[in-house]
């Protein structure tokens, strides 16, 4: 069992000197990290980074850069540092900050690569899959992004990250039953994000039930009050469930806290004059023509609410 | 610092734009124009101006989601007010209308509504200062009204009968309603008719140096405190703190008279067992200590917990390793974790069941619950002192060769098992033939913790799908006693039920969740005599917002039957 444990170390720790190797290869290599301008050590880790570096001394650049968000230069000196050490104390975190910096100095593919390895290691965090399954989803690799937010999920069960990424994808892949059994679980239920109503929401629509759809709708804008998505989702079921008063008055709600979203004016016009309220439509759709919709749809729908309003005269 | 991977905006995938609009099927149902942009669908602008929706009014109440009480609770008689807690998208000012079926005039009130806000804080149980209890995004939109005294008598006076109405309504101003919610409420003719002895504890798990993670450090094992609390009144008493050992489950006699406690020994290996008889000032000696460890031919080794006094206080019902086992982690499966919210996972994998009788001082083990090819263990009288019900699963190593080590609860790698519930007759010590409880038995989840209602009729036990009591996915069901169809009951929250124990007159289970905060609160539920319960009732102020409420017992006693215990064994060796 400890062989086994101490091969699967070894067969990692080469995996990832020889992907920390052929990174710092294609880039500026060890001592000369800092040659590179726009990877330039700070004053206090230069003296630790002439002669012969150590390992260590690596980590603490890796962890100094990532701190200025310069991710590159990041992932180049966690790369030379698990080059120079791949067996050192916490290469697991080593390795996973090195394939954290990939992902987000835009590396995906390799930070995918990087990030896998950790895992087999056996590196138990949460973050290790979020980052993984964010990565997958940026890479339009569906399944791999929905076993990893699983992943975070069983580590992290509140994981708000994790249960907005993975109802985000269980919709864009159709599995709307999948979204609605994943919110729907009572240890998440009253603990939903706007993301994860809004996704609920479309959930229970595309399965025909507008009503549950317009509840998670409903109780997302009750905690976010000012979220346009759920406004705007939840106004267009409640016109599917014929209660456009109820979705004239979500778009109001959104009117006042966003005054001049001109949009916002334009939905409401159009849903006003659906209920042939057409001097309320007229002076919505005209308030958005001043906030700037100068598009063709809210001009031609004035002038059919004006020659509504003609006709009743 | 290295980024919080959590937090950072990431690249996502485009989600298509009909999935972003779900006003599609709306827009292609309704004859009238809606522009492109709001439905998702280009080329619905026309607007053919002859066919349009029905006049509507300007009136449009939004819903207001009401997150406490529950619709259709059931609350004590005499239960301080509860604190209304609501989230309005709509409204800006609330007022409440409470109407009555019984034709007393309804109450209106205008309401200082005021945000939700975290309690107060135990500065001496803060461990990690990330672990200290903060407003959820939920909660920070959560707004809170309190009924004063006089008003709450008067709900309470005319809500017997027939449920009393609640509605809340939201304005944007004084004058424009925005929103509006309502719900019913009743008040039981049950009293609630004893007060509730329960553990108070903080959840600050501890990284020793060894790398061992402990649930709480030795230095802070004083901090656990032991409270009463009557629901009439709006905070708890402590009868107990600054014990030097750690004390465990506590057990009642059904008739009040006897209090028994494990507390650990002094090899810290759960080795005594504390049993006194009950009064006002409750002194706990060295004498009264039961040594579980040296007492007997039947092992040495007790793995337990869950030790339960009987109805008349003789004898003493626990879980032991048997005779063919010298060592705890044989039979223990426990693992503790960083994670406060849920720090500890543990339950027997091996033992049986024993019996103290309190006249001989002699320990024995129960005929029928004393098989080694099992695991018997939660073992519980019936009111009558008749019947043992208890929890079953087949024995095995806790801790295999190869098994993967747990990081948190609910990890795959925990050691698995899954109790089924049995009942059994004492027959005087005797025994008798296990029986199994269908509806809480082979149905593919662990069935444990169970507790009988007074009258016989019930057995109210906690479901998971792995371990024993108070895990993450804990529910509560009921079953008949002598088996039949388990529901699950109404007043389960999203997260964690358990530790629960009926009234002494079993019209009221109070049990432990996690419901609203990691650090566990009370809940009361209320029971009828066809075992229907109803909405959980918070045990508001039972304790400070970082620390924990665990194993809430009722005790068939009068509220100030217990002024505080006093610990002295020192010598116990």
């Amino acid at each position: 069992m400890k062989d086994s444990v101490a091969s699967k170390k070894n067969a990692f720790a080469c995996t990832m000197r020889n992907a920390a190797f052929a990174f710092a290869a294609a880039g500026s290599l060890g001592s000369t990290l800092w040659a590179d301008a726009s990877c330039a050590p700070p004053a206090e880790l230069r003296a630790r980074l002439t002669g012969t570096p150590s390992a260590s001394a690596y980590n603490d650049l890796g962890i100094w850069f990532a701190g200025k968000e310069q991710y590159a230069c990041s992932a180049e000196a966690l790369a030379t540092s698990l080059q120079l050490e791949p067996q050192q104390k916490d290469v697991a975190h080593i390795a996973f900050m090195f394939g954290v910096s990939l992902y987000f100095s835009g590396q995906t593919k390799d930070a995918i690569a990087a990030l896998q390895q950790v895992e087999q290691m056996g590196y138990r965090d949460t973050r290790l899959h979020l980052v993984l399954a964010s990565a997958f989803d940026s890479m339009q690799s569906n399944a791999g992004a929905e076993a990893e937010w699983r992943l975070a999920l069983e580590q992290d069960w509140e994981s708000a990250a994790a249960l907005d990424g993975l109802s985000t994808d269980l919709n864009t892949d159709g599995n709307f039953a999948g979204t609605i059994a994943l919110l729907e679980d009572p240890k998440v239920q009253s603990q939903r994000t706007a993301t994860q109503s809004l996704n609920l929401g479309i959930a229970y629509e595309k399965t025909g039930k507008p009503a549950e759809a317009a509840v998670a709708l409903q109780d997302g804008l009750n905690t976010t009050p000012d979220s346009l998505a759920l406004a705007n989702a939840l106004a267009g079921v409640l016109v599917e469930l014929s209660r456009t008063d109820e979705a004239a008055a979500v778009l109001r709600l959104q009117i006042d806290a966003h005054p001049d979203n001109a949009q916002e004016h334009a939905r409401l016009g159009v849903l006003l004059a659906q209920g042939k309220r057409f001097a309320e439509a007229k002076t919505e759709l005209e308030k958005a023509i001043s906030l700037g919709d100068a598009s063709g749809e809210t001009t031609e729908n004035l002038a059919r609410v004006m020659r509504a309003l003609d006709g009743k005269r | 610092m290295f980024p919080d991977v959590s937090t950072l905006q990431r690249p996502r995938r485009k989600i298509p734009a009909a999935l972003t609009m779900v006003a599609l099927a709306a827009v292609a149902a309704v004859p009238f124009t809606l522009s492109a942009r709001f439905s998702g669908v280009a080329g619905l602008s026309r607007l053919p101006g002859s066919v349009m929706a029905a006049e509507t009014s300007a009136k449009a109440l939004l819903p207001i989601s009401i997150d406490y009480p529950e619709d259709k609770s059931i609350f004590p008689p005499g239960i301080v007010p509860p604190q209304f807690l609501w989230r309005d998208a709509a409204g800006k000012s609330w007022t409440v209308e409470i109407t009555f079926a019984d034709k007393t005039a309804p109450i209106h009130l205008a309401v200082n509504a005021e945000h939700m806000k975290i309690g107060e804080i135990d500065p001496q149980c803060i461990g990690n200062p990330e672990d200290v209890p903060k407003l959820t995004p939920r909660m920070a939109a959560t707004w809170t009204w309190t009924p004063d005294a006089a008003t709450w008598a008067t709900i309470q006076a005319h809500s017997v009968a027939q449920a009393a109405t609640v509605t809340i309504t939201g304005s944007r101003d004084d004058k424009t309603e925005a929103s509006v919610a309502r719900l019913t409420l009743s008040t039981s003719t049950d009293p609630v008719g004893a007060p509730i002895f329960y553990r108070d504890v903080p959840l600050m798990p501890s990284l020793g140096v060894s790398g061992a993670v402990s649930p709480l450090a030795p230095t802070s094992i004083h901090l656990i405190h032991w409270r009463m609390r009557d629901i009439r009144k709006p905070e708890s008493h402590t009868v107990l703190k600054d014990m030097p050992t750690c004390a465990n489950c506590h057990s009642f006699s059904a008739d009040g008279k006897t209090f028994g406690m494990d507390i650990d020994g002094p090899a810290n290996d759960k080795g005594l067992y504390a049993v006194v008889p009950v009064q006002k000032h409750i002194t706990i000696l060295r004498k009264d200590m039961v040594q579980w460890n040296t007492d007997g031919k039947v092992g040495t080794v007790r793995v337990g917990f869950m030790s339960q006094v009987s109805p008349d206080g003789r004898y003493v019902l626990s879980t032991f390793a048997g005779p063919a086992l010298s060592r705890m982690i044989d039979s223990y499966y426990v693992t503790n974790f960083m994670d406060y919210r849920f720090l500890q996972v543990f339950y027997p994998t091996r033992g049986i069941l024993e019996y103290y009788d309190r006249t001989t001082g002699l320990r024995q083990p129960l005929p029928g619950a004393d098989d080694p090819k099992y695991v018997q263990t939660d073992g519980v009288w019936s009111h009558d002192g008749q019947w043992i019900v208890f929890a079953r699963a087949e024995a095995r190593d806790p801790r295999p060769e190869g098994q993967g080590i747990a990081y948190h609860a609910l990890d795959s790698h925990e050691a698995p098992i899954r109790y089924e519930l049995y009942r059994i007759r004492f027959n005087n010590g005797k025994g008798g033939t296990p029986e199994r409880i269908v509806g809480a038995s082979q149905n593919g989840m662990s069935n444990n913790f169970p507790k009988i209602s007074p009258d016989g009729k019930w057995i109210v036990f906690v479901q998971c799908k792995n371990g024993q009591l108070m895990r993450p996915d804990s529910q509560l069901y009921i079953v008949p006693f002598a088996g039949g169809e388990a529901r699950r009951m109404r007043a389960n929250t999203r997260l964690m039920n358990s530790w629960h124990s009926f009234s002494p007159n079993g019209r009221w289970l109070v049990f432990s969740s996690k419901a609203r905060s990691a650090y566990t609160q009370m809940y009361l539920t209320h029971i009828d005599a066809n075992g229907n319960d109803s909405p959980a009732i918070l045990i508001d102020n039972a304790t400070a917002a970082n620390r924990a409420v665990n194993i809430p017992e009722f005790v068939n006693m009068d509220p100030d039957g217990i002024d505080d215990i006093q610990v002295n064994v020192a010598g116990q060796q």
